[in-house]
Protein backbone atom coordinates (compact mmCIF):
# COMPACT_ATOMS: atom_id res chain seq x y z
CA UNK A 1 0.00 0.00 0.00
CA UNK A 2 1.27 3.28 -0.82
CA UNK A 3 -0.19 6.35 1.08
CA UNK A 4 1.03 10.03 0.49
CA UNK A 5 0.68 12.42 2.75
CA UNK A 6 0.83 16.17 2.12
CA UNK A 7 2.24 17.63 5.66
CA UNK A 8 5.72 18.63 5.24
CA UNK A 9 6.58 19.79 8.90
CA UNK A 10 5.40 20.07 11.76
CA UNK A 11 4.38 23.27 13.70
CA UNK A 12 2.82 22.36 17.05
CA UNK A 13 -0.53 23.27 17.14
CA UNK A 14 -3.01 22.25 19.88
CA UNK A 15 -4.65 20.09 17.61
CA UNK A 16 -1.47 18.46 17.00
CA UNK A 17 -0.58 17.71 20.15
CA UNK A 18 -3.72 16.46 20.23
CA UNK A 19 -3.12 14.20 17.76
CA UNK A 20 0.11 12.77 19.84
CA UNK A 21 -1.94 12.13 22.83
CA UNK A 22 -4.33 10.06 20.50
CA UNK A 23 -1.12 8.37 19.19
CA UNK A 24 -0.13 8.05 23.00
CA UNK A 25 -3.72 6.38 24.03
CA UNK A 26 -3.32 4.13 20.95
CA UNK A 27 0.08 3.15 22.01
CA UNK A 28 -1.38 2.40 25.28
CA UNK A 29 -4.28 0.46 23.81
CA UNK A 30 -1.74 -1.82 22.19
CA UNK A 31 0.48 -2.87 25.00
CA UNK A 32 -3.33 -3.85 26.76
CA UNK A 33 -4.20 -5.69 24.13
CA UNK A 34 -1.67 -7.08 22.15
CA UNK A 35 0.77 -9.85 24.81
CA UNK A 36 3.84 -9.28 22.88
CA UNK A 37 6.57 -6.32 23.80
CA UNK A 38 6.98 -3.42 21.50
CA UNK A 39 9.18 -0.70 20.46
CA UNK A 40 8.15 2.08 19.22
CA UNK A 41 9.85 4.66 16.34
CA UNK A 42 9.44 8.38 17.00
CA UNK A 43 6.01 9.70 16.27
CA UNK A 44 6.16 12.39 13.55
CA UNK A 45 4.94 14.23 10.87
CA UNK A 46 6.44 13.99 7.12
CA UNK A 47 5.90 13.87 3.47
CA UNK A 48 6.65 9.93 2.65
CA UNK A 49 5.10 7.43 1.20
CA UNK A 50 4.19 3.62 2.61
CA UNK A 51 4.40 0.48 1.11
CA UNK A 52 2.87 -2.40 2.79
CA UNK A 53 0.35 -5.15 2.08
CA UNK A 54 -2.76 -4.71 4.13
CA UNK A 55 -4.10 -1.45 5.95
CA UNK A 56 -7.36 -0.98 7.96
CA UNK A 57 -8.70 2.84 8.25
CA UNK A 58 -11.33 3.89 10.98
CA UNK A 59 -12.95 7.58 11.29
CA UNK A 60 -12.46 9.39 14.21
CA UNK A 61 -15.62 11.81 14.89
CA UNK A 62 -17.18 13.77 18.03
CA UNK A 63 -14.77 16.19 20.11
CA UNK A 64 -11.73 15.06 17.32
CA UNK A 65 -12.38 14.18 14.03
CA UNK A 66 -10.17 12.38 11.67
CA UNK A 67 -9.05 8.74 10.83
CA UNK A 68 -6.58 6.10 12.43
CA UNK A 69 -4.91 4.05 9.47
CA UNK A 70 -2.66 0.92 10.60
CA UNK A 71 -0.64 -0.20 7.83
CA UNK A 72 1.62 -3.98 7.64
CA UNK A 73 2.17 -6.90 5.68
CA UNK A 74 0.14 -9.57 5.95
CA UNK A 75 2.14 -11.99 8.23
CA UNK A 76 2.65 -9.53 10.81
CA UNK A 77 -1.47 -9.06 11.22
CA UNK A 78 -1.62 -13.20 11.38
CA UNK A 79 1.15 -13.47 14.22
CA UNK A 80 -0.70 -10.93 15.98
CA UNK A 81 -3.95 -12.88 15.87
CA UNK A 82 -2.51 -15.89 16.11
CA UNK A 83 -0.66 -14.98 19.43
CA UNK A 84 -4.07 -13.02 20.73
CA UNK A 85 -6.66 -16.10 19.84
CA UNK A 86 -3.96 -18.92 19.59
CA UNK A 87 -4.84 -20.01 15.99
CA UNK A 88 -3.15 -18.96 12.68
CA UNK A 89 -5.30 -16.79 10.11
CA UNK A 90 -5.93 -16.88 6.75
CA UNK A 91 -8.10 -15.81 3.87
CA UNK A 92 -11.51 -14.01 5.16
CA UNK A 93 -10.57 -14.30 8.76
CA UNK A 94 -7.41 -12.61 8.70
CA UNK A 95 -9.17 -10.17 7.16
CA UNK A 96 -11.90 -10.09 9.09
CA UNK A 97 -9.19 -9.54 11.78
CA UNK A 98 -7.18 -7.14 10.50
CA UNK A 99 -10.59 -4.92 10.63
CA UNK A 100 -10.80 -6.07 14.85
CA UNK A 101 -7.58 -5.16 15.58
CA UNK A 102 -8.25 -1.81 14.67
CA UNK A 103 -11.91 -1.88 16.23
CA UNK A 104 -10.15 -2.62 19.61
CA UNK A 105 -7.35 -0.75 19.45
CA UNK A 106 -9.07 2.65 18.16
CA UNK A 107 -11.89 1.37 20.67
CA UNK A 108 -10.02 1.07 24.02
CA UNK A 109 -7.98 4.35 22.92
CA UNK A 110 -11.46 6.56 22.72
CA UNK A 111 -11.83 4.68 26.26
CA UNK A 112 -8.38 6.12 27.06
CA UNK A 113 -9.54 9.55 25.40
CA UNK A 114 -12.47 9.57 27.33
CA UNK A 115 -10.37 9.44 30.98
CA UNK A 116 -9.19 13.37 30.00
CA UNK A 117 -12.88 14.23 29.20
CA UNK A 118 -12.99 13.75 25.81
CA UNK A 119 -15.65 12.69 23.92
CA UNK A 120 -14.64 10.38 20.30
CA UNK A 121 -16.93 7.58 18.47
CA UNK A 122 -14.70 5.55 15.66
CA UNK A 123 -16.71 4.20 12.37
CA UNK A 124 -16.74 0.61 11.91
CA UNK A 125 -13.49 -0.52 10.48
CA UNK A 126 -12.27 -0.12 6.45
CA UNK A 127 -9.94 -2.88 5.22
CA UNK A 128 -7.91 -2.72 2.27
CA UNK A 129 -5.87 -5.79 0.78
CA UNK A 130 -3.30 -5.46 -2.05
CA UNK A 131 -0.89 -2.87 -2.53
CA UNK A 132 -2.46 0.98 -3.69
CA UNK A 133 -2.14 4.52 -3.67
CA UNK A 134 -4.70 6.51 -0.84
CA UNK A 135 -4.73 9.74 -0.97
CA UNK A 136 -6.22 12.64 0.81
CA UNK A 137 -4.72 12.24 4.11
CA UNK A 138 -3.65 15.36 5.34
CA UNK A 139 -2.23 16.57 8.56
CA UNK A 140 -0.57 13.10 8.83
CA UNK A 141 1.34 12.14 12.10
CA UNK A 142 2.80 8.53 12.18
CA UNK A 143 4.49 5.73 14.29
CA UNK A 144 5.92 2.61 13.86
CA UNK A 145 5.30 -0.26 16.52
CA UNK A 146 7.85 -3.10 16.19
CA UNK A 147 5.99 -6.30 18.59
CA UNK A 148 9.03 -8.53 19.16
CA UNK A 149 8.88 -11.81 17.29
CA UNK A 150 6.58 -10.79 14.79
CA UNK A 151 7.28 -7.35 13.03
CA UNK A 152 5.94 -4.13 12.77
CA UNK A 153 3.15 -2.19 12.25
CA UNK A 154 2.76 1.45 11.12
CA UNK A 155 -0.23 3.61 12.86
CA UNK A 156 -1.19 6.97 10.90
CA UNK A 157 -3.69 9.70 12.86
CA UNK A 158 -5.23 11.79 10.02
CA UNK A 159 -6.23 15.59 11.21
CA UNK A 160 -9.62 16.34 8.39
CA UNK A 161 -10.42 19.70 10.54
CA UNK A 162 -8.16 22.58 11.52
CA UNK A 163 -9.03 22.97 15.23
CA UNK A 164 -9.91 19.38 15.27
CA UNK A 165 -7.73 16.03 15.04
CA UNK B 1 -27.76 -24.35 28.19
CA UNK B 2 -28.73 -21.28 26.42
CA UNK B 3 -29.87 -20.27 22.53
CA UNK B 4 -27.76 -17.44 21.46
CA UNK B 5 -28.01 -14.78 18.77
CA UNK B 6 -24.01 -13.54 18.30
CA UNK B 7 -24.36 -10.09 16.73
CA UNK B 8 -20.79 -8.72 14.96
CA UNK B 9 -19.71 -6.99 11.62
CA UNK B 10 -16.40 -9.28 12.34
CA UNK B 11 -16.99 -12.43 10.94
CA UNK B 12 -13.61 -13.35 13.19
CA UNK B 13 -15.63 -11.68 16.23
CA UNK B 14 -18.76 -14.05 15.07
CA UNK B 15 -16.43 -17.24 14.83
CA UNK B 16 -14.68 -16.57 18.20
CA UNK B 17 -17.81 -16.06 20.45
CA UNK B 18 -19.68 -18.92 18.59
CA UNK B 19 -16.52 -21.34 19.53
CA UNK B 20 -16.33 -19.59 23.70
CA UNK B 21 -20.02 -20.37 24.22
CA UNK B 22 -20.42 -23.70 22.33
CA UNK B 23 -17.29 -24.64 24.46
CA UNK B 24 -19.56 -23.25 27.56
CA UNK B 25 -21.92 -25.84 26.48
CA UNK B 26 -25.10 -23.36 24.52
CA UNK B 27 -26.10 -23.27 21.55
CA UNK B 28 -25.11 -20.52 18.79
CA UNK B 29 -28.72 -20.63 17.05
CA UNK B 30 -27.90 -17.29 14.71
CA UNK B 31 -25.34 -14.61 13.72
CA UNK B 32 -25.61 -11.00 12.30
CA UNK B 33 -23.31 -8.90 11.18
CA UNK B 34 -25.43 -5.61 11.95
CA UNK B 35 -27.84 -3.96 13.96
CA UNK B 36 -30.92 -4.15 11.62
CA UNK B 37 -30.16 -8.28 10.94
CA UNK B 38 -30.40 -8.49 14.28
CA UNK B 39 -33.85 -7.05 15.01
CA UNK B 40 -34.91 -9.42 11.94
CA UNK B 41 -33.39 -12.24 13.51
CA UNK B 42 -34.33 -12.10 17.07
CA UNK B 43 -38.20 -12.01 15.96
CA UNK B 44 -37.46 -14.98 13.86
CA UNK B 45 -35.38 -16.88 16.08
CA UNK B 46 -36.38 -16.02 19.66
CA UNK B 47 -32.88 -16.96 21.04
CA UNK B 48 -32.60 -17.08 25.39
CA UNK B 49 -30.33 -13.96 24.99
CA UNK B 50 -28.05 -12.40 22.30
CA UNK B 51 -24.55 -10.95 22.15
CA UNK B 52 -24.43 -7.36 20.43
CA UNK B 53 -21.58 -5.51 19.15
CA UNK B 54 -21.64 -1.56 19.03
CA UNK B 55 -20.20 -0.33 16.41
CA UNK B 56 -21.84 -1.68 13.48
CA UNK B 57 -22.20 -0.73 9.91
CA UNK B 58 -26.11 -0.28 8.44
CA UNK B 59 -27.77 0.15 12.13
CA UNK B 60 -25.15 0.22 15.41
CA UNK B 61 -25.59 -2.65 18.40
CA UNK B 62 -27.02 -0.17 20.86
CA UNK B 63 -29.85 0.98 18.58
CA UNK B 64 -30.49 -2.14 17.49
CA UNK B 65 -30.89 -3.26 21.62
CA UNK B 66 -33.36 -0.10 21.88
CA UNK B 67 -35.51 -2.13 19.06
CA UNK B 68 -35.21 -5.52 20.27
CA UNK B 69 -36.53 -4.27 23.70
CA UNK B 70 -39.46 -2.27 22.42
CA UNK B 71 -40.90 -5.38 20.95
CA UNK B 72 -39.29 -8.02 23.29
CA UNK B 73 -39.16 -6.50 26.68
CA UNK B 74 -37.72 -9.97 28.20
CA UNK B 75 -35.00 -10.20 26.07
CA UNK B 76 -31.51 -10.71 27.79
CA UNK B 77 -28.68 -8.81 25.69
CA UNK B 78 -25.15 -8.74 26.58
CA UNK B 79 -23.16 -6.41 24.63
CA UNK B 80 -19.40 -7.15 23.68
CA UNK B 81 -17.20 -4.16 22.17
CA UNK B 82 -14.02 -2.20 22.22
CA UNK B 83 -15.63 0.58 23.05
CA UNK B 84 -15.31 0.80 26.85
CA UNK B 85 -15.94 3.95 28.11
CA UNK B 86 -17.95 4.69 31.11
CA UNK B 87 -20.92 6.65 28.51
CA UNK B 88 -21.32 3.70 26.17
CA UNK B 89 -21.46 1.68 29.14
CA UNK B 90 -24.48 4.00 30.66
CA UNK B 91 -26.41 4.23 26.88
CA UNK B 92 -26.34 0.15 26.85
CA UNK B 93 -27.26 -0.42 30.22
CA UNK B 94 -30.49 2.31 29.61
CA UNK B 95 -31.14 0.97 26.46
CA UNK B 96 -31.77 -2.47 28.28
CA UNK B 97 -28.53 -4.32 28.32
CA UNK B 98 -27.96 -6.82 30.91
CA UNK B 99 -23.94 -6.73 30.60
CA UNK B 100 -21.00 -4.97 29.06
CA UNK B 101 -18.25 -6.79 28.32
CA UNK B 102 -14.99 -5.03 26.69
CA UNK B 103 -13.08 -6.71 23.62
CA UNK B 104 -10.91 -8.30 23.97
CA UNK B 105 -12.49 -10.56 26.07
CA UNK B 106 -11.42 -13.97 28.09
CA UNK B 107 -13.10 -17.09 27.36
CA UNK B 108 -14.35 -16.86 31.40
CA UNK B 109 -15.67 -13.48 31.23
CA UNK B 110 -17.93 -14.23 28.00
CA UNK B 111 -19.18 -17.85 30.08
CA UNK B 112 -19.35 -15.88 33.70
CA UNK B 113 -21.55 -13.12 31.70
CA UNK B 114 -23.95 -15.84 29.81
CA UNK B 115 -24.30 -18.29 33.03
CA UNK B 116 -25.03 -15.32 35.54
CA UNK B 117 -27.72 -14.17 33.40
CA UNK B 118 -29.45 -17.84 33.22
CA UNK B 119 -28.81 -17.91 36.96
CA UNK B 120 -30.84 -14.76 37.79
CA UNK B 121 -33.61 -16.29 36.01
CA UNK B 122 -33.24 -20.01 37.86
CA UNK B 123 -32.62 -21.46 35.16
CA UNK B 124 -30.03 -24.67 34.76
CA UNK B 125 -26.59 -24.03 33.82
CA UNK B 126 -24.33 -26.10 31.59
Amino acid sequence: MNIKSNMSAIEKSGAEERSDELLQDILQALRQIVPLPLTVADPRAEDEEWQEEWGVLIGVTGDMYGRVVILGEGDVFGHLGETMFGMRLAGEMLHSFVGELANMVAGQAATLVAGRGCRIDITPPTVIAGRMHIYGLNNVVRMSVAFEGAGALQFIISRDTEGKV
Amino acid sequence: MATVLVVDDAAFMRMMVKSILQKGGHEVVGEAENGAVAVEKYAMLKPDLVTMDITMPVMEGIEAVRLIKAGHPDARIIMCSAMGQQGMIIQAIQAGAKDFIVKPFQEDRVIESVNKLLKAEGRPVP
